[in-house]
């Protein structure tokens, strides 16, 4: 029985992770690639959106399958806490591939207009370093389960 | 701005920017040494696999089948439903070995008819005197 709850909360949270890294992210880009604002179309560079594109679905796909065994995976037990690291090290690539792919420095070419520049580069930094606060949690938190083992499995069996 | 129109959260707003101001000098160099290994990860992902997406879909696939049978082997509430069987048993074998093995050697000893004190081979008891 508690292998298919297991699996029933893994399968919730990949679907949450599938919208909110590939869905909703797509979607955005593509309106903002066919958005047209007073009249005048905003224009991505082919290249850019292609680039974003298939980096958001790849990391998209890795964050969502990493999703599944880990939130699969029994509370506080040593393959959660890997695989929760896993997913941190996979998030940052995935927050960085927006830069990869352009999508730090966003330029939007206004038709008879100019060209109108995004940069979110010090943001991007400032986030990645809090990030790594997050890495050191999950780092701990290994250690934790590993020490206490024995005590969250007892615990674990009474319930 | 929806923050400029309400002004809690214009606090709210300015004081997380105070606070990420404040850790700014720490987190700017730690978020630089970030960039440093993911910009690696990332060319290397660019080189090797930066044109189909068939590499991605087999590691989550295969992240997914391997979550499912660790599930079933492993549930985490109870013990596995397959290995476990087999150490259950060998568990069980041992316990009786040791029980069985304990009996045998406790029903070796000579013991004093009297007092039940372990005599070995001699006849009287060194502890009551008893003549067994």
């Amino acid at each position: 029985m508690g292998s298919v709850k297991n699996m029933v909360r893994g399968s919730i949270f990949t679907a949450i992770y599938v919208v909110t890294t590939i869905v909703i992210p797509l979607a955005t880009f593509t309106l903002l690639f066919d958005l047209v604002v007073q009249g005048l179309p905003l224009d991505f560079e082919q290249q850019d959106y292609n680039n974003i594109v298939f980096w958001i679905v790849a990391f998209g796909l890795l964050i969502s399958g990493n999703a599944f065994i880990t939130f699969s995976s029994p509370k506080q037990s040593i393959r959660r806490a890997i695989f929760a690291l896993i997913q941190v090290f996979v998030n940052c690539l995935y927050l960085w591939s927006y830069k990869f792919s352009g999508a730090a420095v966003l330029s939007f070419i206004i038709v008879d207009f100019g060209v109108m520049t995004l940069n979110v580069q010090q943001m991007i930094l400032m986030y990645m370093g809090l990030y790594f606060l997050t890495i050191i949690l999950k780092v701990y938190d290994i250690f934790d389960f590993t020490i206490n083992r024995k005590k969250i499995r007892e615990n674990r069996m009474k319930e | 701005m929806i923050y400029q129109t309400i002004e809690a959260l214009q606090i709210l707003a300015d004081i997380i920017g105070s606070i990420l101001l404040f850790l700014r000098p720490i987190l700017i160099p730690i978020g630089d040494w970030m960039v440093g290994w993911i910009a690696i990860g990332m060319e290397f992902l660019r080189n090797n696999f930066g044109t189909s997406y068939s590499f991605y879909i087999i590691i989550c696939v295969i992240l997914v089948v391997s979550g499912i049978f660790v599930n079933v082997i492993w549930p985490g509430d109870r013990k596995g439903s397959i290995f476990s069987k087999s150490i259950d048993k060998i568990e069980v074998i041992e316990e009786k070995g040791e029980v069985s093995g304990e009996k045998d050697i406790i029903d070796e000893i000579k013991r004093c008819k009297d007092c039940g004190n372990p005599i070995g081979d001699s006849e009287i008891c060194p502890l009551c005197g008893a003549r067994n």
